[in-house]
């Protein structure tokens, strides 16, 4: 019986151990191993040492693609975060068809982010989008902006993202919103508190954990976000909407171009090490600052 | 609770094991239908191939394709072939419309490739490379060395003097155009230099952008991809390679470029291209055409098949060989994509089976229908010759002329840093200094090739002699 109580646990995470294994820790290593060579996906792997590393360092359009993905995050994060918990308040109250809303608001997370950015590539396009169409129409524009242009192009992707990002959290801090007891509102309200000092000394402190994992997943998901943005403007034009991810899969999933096209497997797999460890060095300092935000709060 | 839970992972990992281990009897009993050699060859080995005797020992083969234009064409010739071939061989196809090449590579890994591929020139050299190909030599015929003889290319179905595959058709290119805004703006014929191009967007846009028309467009949003379809047959036809490779030096030379570059700019600044050009793929431009909306492109023979069902043109079209630089004629425009079909891969077991087949598929019968149905421009001299002309409106245009040649491939080299396409879409969307992005081109295009040649990559051979003139008629005479 010992034995078996000893066993069972091993006995649950051995599947997701072996997924992990198989799907998570072996590409990792694959990915490793070919960044110190030069591999173009067939004939022979050439050892380089760290040749991808110094090319990596002076590669414009990486370093390029690092400074797009900070705007393109901090913009999404910026926006989206307090929007949606805005509106999580909102639709916590009991209005009528707030169910509905919920739903509405929800349903960007579940659409296709191909579909999504294909409507919005109608909405934006300069020859015919129907925004310009729109703007026109009200007298508020008189020529077309090129909203997928080099000018506007980050702008428009940032959009595309909040407004498919915004459901999602607005679930997350529905779900915080809901385990705050509702007698900490009555007790300010007897203090005489207005709503808005409920907001910023009630709810906004109790939802601090909760904000604090949403932030967090926010940083990820946005850092590492680039499928709209393939979709709508494939990082152009001329690279202004170019993020790391992006960079990384036109690495190792060159688009045909009615010429023949080499694969970068050893060196993408380097710029995919850098951009992780990008990642995960925000994401610390991210995780540090918070927990020394939590003791001084 | 806890323990029927246990009990039940156990199962499942029981089950998986088990399953695990019986793999190879499934396999083998999947691959009864031949697409798995190795397997099959156990099978006969252990007396078990009892599908194969009771089908009177049908030698069973596997095409797989990527091709999607042509799905009902190849099924009905392949059932066909399956009815009226006398050698007892059951060819299945199987199109495989996305990630071609990563299934192809998946099957070669686990010894369960098909016995005919169908490379193409992106594949073609992986597939090279990574030894999938069946040499073709020992199984050519005189007749098909002559029939096929002046599409034989190295680096395209030629390496190290071996056929590794023959052409059936490819593309032309050609500028488009819309008659009706042509008409429009007083234009009798479609522009033949560049300076005429960027005079006739202008007409057009002056006429038509009230409604919404202009003179030019490209699909800027893949901006390499852009220059393969119009830069390309301009530079050809003006006597120059259209990938920036000087073919007599041996090394890649960008200043042709420089004057094609200088005409799609000044059309931008012209305002004759269509707005938002820079995030415009090929298949929205095509849909703007379609609508009227644009006065010109250049683009591949494709565009007839795409207007009369992809999307069906309201407008009357037309297209001609694209303008040069000067005005002058001084090469041929490239027939793209073409030097490859199909191929036997190195581990099918009934190579020769296969090639029987193939040699249906490359008969003159099924080559000419291919051509006159209109699904793609005969890459066969001798069967571009003597086809009817396809039943597709738009076509008469893009047919093969004497203007129409194989160049050589360029070689393929990794550059560090932007690529030709986006330095000279950046140029045209915020200008600089041309000369200096040339400059900037030419050496780190030319640092890629060293290096590529050094690695032993590839190998290029200057060829002093080379002269662009001499191509015109090599793929047929008029």
């Amino acid at each position: 019986m010992g034995k078996r109580k000893f066993l069972e646990p091993y006995a649950f995470a051995f599947p997701s151990f072996i997924l992990t294994m198989v799907l998570g820790i072996y590409p990792i290593l694959w990915a490793i191993h070919y960044m110190f060579y030069d591999y173009k996906g067939y004939g022979e792997k050439l050892f380089v040492g760290l040749a991808n590393f110094g090319r990596l360092w002076r590669d414009d359009l990486f370093w390029n693609a690092v400074g797009n993905t900070l705007i393109y995050a901090g913009g999404k994060i910026a926006i989206t975060i307090p929007l949606s918990l805005v509106l999580a308040v909102i639709l916590n109250r009991k209005i009528p068809g707030r169910n509905l809303l919920r739903a509405i608001y929800f349903m960007p997370t579940v659409i296709s982010t191909a579909v999504i950015s294909v409507v919005f590539f109608i909405i934006f396009n300069s020859y015919n989008g129907l925004l310009n169409q729109f703007l026109q129409k009200f007298g508020l524009l008189s020529g077309s902006v090129e909203w997928l242009g080099p000018k506007y192009a980050m702008l428009t992707v940032i959009i595309v993202a909040i407004w498919g990002a915004i459901g999602n959290y607005m679930l997350l801090f529905l779900a915080g919103l809901q385990s705050i007891p509702e007698d900490l509102y009555e007790s300010a309200s007897i203090d005489g508190a207005n709503a808005a000092q409920k907001f910023w000394y009630v709810t906004v402190p109790l939802l601090g954990p909760v904000m604090q994992m949403i932030i967090l997943l926010a940083i990820t998901v946005s850092l590492k976000g680039y499928e709209s943005i393939m979709v709508l403007t494939e990082g152009g034009p001329i690279g202004k909407t170019d993020v790391m991810f992006l960079y990384v899969y036109k690495l190792l999933f060159p688009v045909s171009t009615g010429s023949v096209f080499i694969q970068e497997i050893g060196y993408g797999s380097a710029v995919g090490f850098a951009t992780a460890i990008i990642v995960g060095l925000i994401t610390c300092f991210y995780f540090v600052i918070s927990r020394r935000m939590n003791k001084i709060y | 609770m806890k323990r029927s839970m246990a009990v039940l992972w156990l199962s499942a990992l029981l089950i998986f094991v088990l399953s695990a281990c019986s793999s190879d009897k499934s396999n083998e009993q999947k691959n009864e239908s031949g697409s798995s050699p190795v397997s099959s060859e156990k099978q006969k080995e252990n007396g078990q191939d009892k599908s194969a005797a009771s089908s009177g020992k049908k030698t069973k083969l596997t095409y797989w394709t990527f091709d999607r234009h042509d799905v009902e064409f190849i099924q009905e010739t392949v059932d066909r072939y399956n009815a009226t071939n006398q050698d007892n061989i059951q060819v299945e196809v199987k199109s495989m419309a996305e990630n071609y090449a990563q299934s192809v590579d998946i099957a070669f890994a686990s010894e369960q490739s098909p016995d005919i591929l169908r490379p193409n020139q992106d594949t073609m050299i992986p597939f090279m490379k990574k030894n999938y190909l069946e040499p073709l030599d020992p199984y050519l015929t005189d007749e098909m060395k002559q029939k096929f003889g002046p599409t034989f290319q190295d680096q395209v179905n030629r390496f190290d003097g071996k056929i590794y595959s023959l052409p059936n058709f490819g593309y032309t290119l050609r500028l488009v155009y819309n008659q009706e805004l042509f008409e429009k703006a007083g234009i009798e014929k479609p522009p033949t230099s560049l300076a005429e191009l960027v005079a006739d967007a202008k007409k057009i846009t002056d006429v038509g952008k009230a409604n919404g028309q202009y003179g030019f467009a490209l699909n800027f949003k893949s901006p390499k991809s852009a220059l393969d379809r119009s830069a390309r047959e301009i530079l050809q036809l003006s006597g120059y390679d259209g990938f920036g490779f000087d073919e007599r030096m041996g090394k890649f030379d960008f200043t042709p470029y420089k004057a094609v570059i200088e005409a799609f700019k000044q059309m931008k600044d012209d305002g004759s291209m269509l707005p938002g050009v820079e995030s415009l793929d090929i298949d929205p431009l095509r849909a703007q055409f379609a609508e009227g909306k644009i006065g010109m492109y250049l683009s591949y023979s494709a565009e007839p098949g795409v207007y009369s069902s992809q999307f069906p043109a309201k407008i009357k079209w037309a297209a001609a060989l694209a303008p040069t630089i000067t005005g002058e004629i001084k090469g041929a425009s490239g027939f793209a994509n073409s030097g490859q079909w199909l191929a036997i891969s190195s581990q099918s077991k009934h190579k020769d089976e296969a090639w029987k087949f193939l040699s249906y598929m490359y008969s003159d019968e099924t080559l000419q229908a291919y051509h006159e149905k209109g699904l793609g421009l005969s890459a066969v001299p001798a069967i571009a010759a003597k086809a009817k002309s396809p039943e597709l409106n738009g076509v008469e245009g893009f047919l093969i002329s004497k203007y129409d040649a194989l160049w050589p491939l360029p070689p393929a080299v990794t550059v560090e840093g932007l690529n030709y396409g986006d330095a000279f879409l950046k140029y045209i969307l915020s200008g600089g200094n041309l000369d200096e992005i040339v400059n900037d081109l030419n050496n780190r295009y030319n640092s890629a090739l060293e290096k590529a040649i050094a690695s032993g990559e590839v190998k290029v051979t200057p060829d002093p002699d080379f002269d662009p003139m001499k191509l015109q008629g090599t793929m047929l005479a008029k």
